[in-house]
């Protein structure tokens, strides 16, 4: 029977996401055992596809919009990344985890990875409702199930890669500290759907995610 | 090149963890381990201690970096003679050496847990409005957040305490026993003495001081149900 590490690496890129589907832990392992992987093209490939997806949110308001949250988006979630990266590995590796400095950047790349083949797969989704919602708060609802879901399937990647490499439960939790530092990072770098005409791209002043989706709740009915 | 970094405090918890159960559970360099894990467990505390302070000021990260080791130490000083004692009424002869290693050990790798969550905390602090009567639900949601996260962390340090424990040659339900009541001190007297040693996030209305001047005066349980139960039954 073949193993996972005689498995070629792919040629192309397309090939490495496509195999990040089919056989998730390949790409792992063949970073475990001296193999070749590319886990920084694979985060800047990723980061493409968070651009193309919040470039489909932007679509809600339109025209310059659509430039700003294709930007936004990818800063939101490599911020993010950046943030959680420290609590990934110490907390993995309470858990259980036996950490080289090459299967980290492998778990953490196809983390990024499967995270942007979810989302790209849920742009067609994400424009038609960005393009047909009226209001900013039913717009920031479908956002946030949206960003749910990817999560949640991003999470099949993130939990086997944990478990090949020795971590051993609760680790869900550190997903559900991704989703919260995610969701205040979308607010430090606000506004990312909708702006007054001649607005200001960042707005500046201190301000947690929660007043910030009560505000945009109340506002929201009149924002488009 | 392992050697070198086996020098770093902590290291050994995230990578050399089976070695160092090994030697604990033999009862091997209890007191170099000891010494090891409160370094670790100090370090720690104090990095997430000094962002914990920031959202008032540089004063009260200074005075947070130096109490939230203070409220581990403390902590684990007051307890470990009863956990010792527990574990041995309960059916797990264990020396005083190895329950205090173990019971530091837990700590130690919570305090490592919320050291890698600085970044985390620091950016929600740096988020947030400046201090002040008009940040009132600011401050609440700053206290939650800390909360959860010191909370949650010295759970899963536990985690490393109960794959220690599971190594001692003992029955799974004296195991289980000990390890209960092990957490359970931990987590009563670690709320009172953080209690004792507040403020932390620091007061909207307050100005910032090292130890408030009613510190022992009055109890972080007494709070609970005399203060917050009865707020919370008044909106029910």
């Amino acid at each position: 029977m073949e193993s996972i590490s005689d498995i070629p690496q792919p040629r192309s890129l397309t090939g490495v996401f496509n195999e990040l589907l089919i056989r998730p832990l390949a790409f792992l392992d063949r970073a475990r055992n001296g193999g070749q992987a590319s886990p920084f093209r694979m985060i800047a490939v990723s980061t493409l596809c968070y651009a193309l997806y919040g470039a489909a949110a932007g679509f809600f308001q339109g025209g310059d919009q659509i430039l700003v949250a294709a930007l936004k988006a990818p800063m939101i979630i490599l911020f993010t990344l950046l943030l959680c990266l420290p609590s990934l590995y110490v907390f993995s590796a309470v858990a259980g985890a036996e950490w080289t400095r090459r299967s980290f950047l492998a778990v953490l790349a196809g983390f990024a990875g499967t995270l942007a083949l979810v989302l790209l797969a849920l742009l067609p989704i994400n424009w038609l409702f960005s393009s047909s919602s009226r209001h900013l708060s039913s717009a920031t609802i479908i956002q946030f199930f949206l960003w749910l879901i990817a999560l949640g399937l991003a999470w099949r990647f993130l939990g086997k890669g944990l478990q090949a490499t020795g971590a051993r439960g609760g680790m869900v939790l550190w997903l559900l500290l991704f989703c919260v530092v995610s969701l205040q990072a979308a607010t430090v770098l606000r506004p990312v759907l909708s702006r007054k005409p001649g607005g200001a791209v960042f707005v500046y002043g201190k301000k947690s995610f929660l007043e910030h989706f009560g505000d945009t709740f109340r506002e929201g009915e009149t924002a488009r | 090149m392992i050697d070198e970094r086996v020098a770093i405090p902590g290291w050994e918890l995230l990578h050399r963890v089976d070695a160092l159960l090994a030697e604990v559970v033999a009862g091997r360099s209890l007191m170099r381990h000891w010494v090891r894990l409160c370094v670790a467990m100090s370090l720690g505390a104090a990095i997430y201690g000094a962002v914990l302070g920031t959202w008032h000021g540089a004063q009260l990260a200074f005075y947070d970096a130096l109490k939230l080791p203070l409220v581990l130490l403390l902590t684990s000083a007051l307890t470990v003679g009863f956990a010792w004692t527990a574990a041995v009424v309960l059916g797990l002869p264990l020396r005083f050496g190895q329950v205090a290693v173990l019971t530091f050990l837990a700590l130690a790798a919570g305090s490592l847990m919320l050291a890698s969550l600085a970044p985390v905390a620091l950016f929600f602090n740096l988020s947030a409005p400046t201090p002040g009567p008009s940040a009132r639900t600011a401050h609440n949601l700053l206290y939650l957040l800390h909360t959860a996260l010191v909370g949650g962390c010295g759970l899963g340090g536990t985690v490393a305490l109960w794959k220690a424990m599971r190594r001692l040659d003992a029955p799974l339900r004296t195991l289980r026993a000990v390890y209960a009541v092990w957490v359970a001190a931990f987590a009563l007297v670690g709320g009172e003495v953080a209690w004792a040693l507040r403020p932390f996030v620091g007061s909207v209305y307050m100005p910032v001081v090292f130890l408030r001047p009613d510190a022992l005066d009055g109890n972080v349980y007494e709070f609970i149900f005399t203060d917050i139960l009865p707020h919370l039954a008044s909106w029910l």
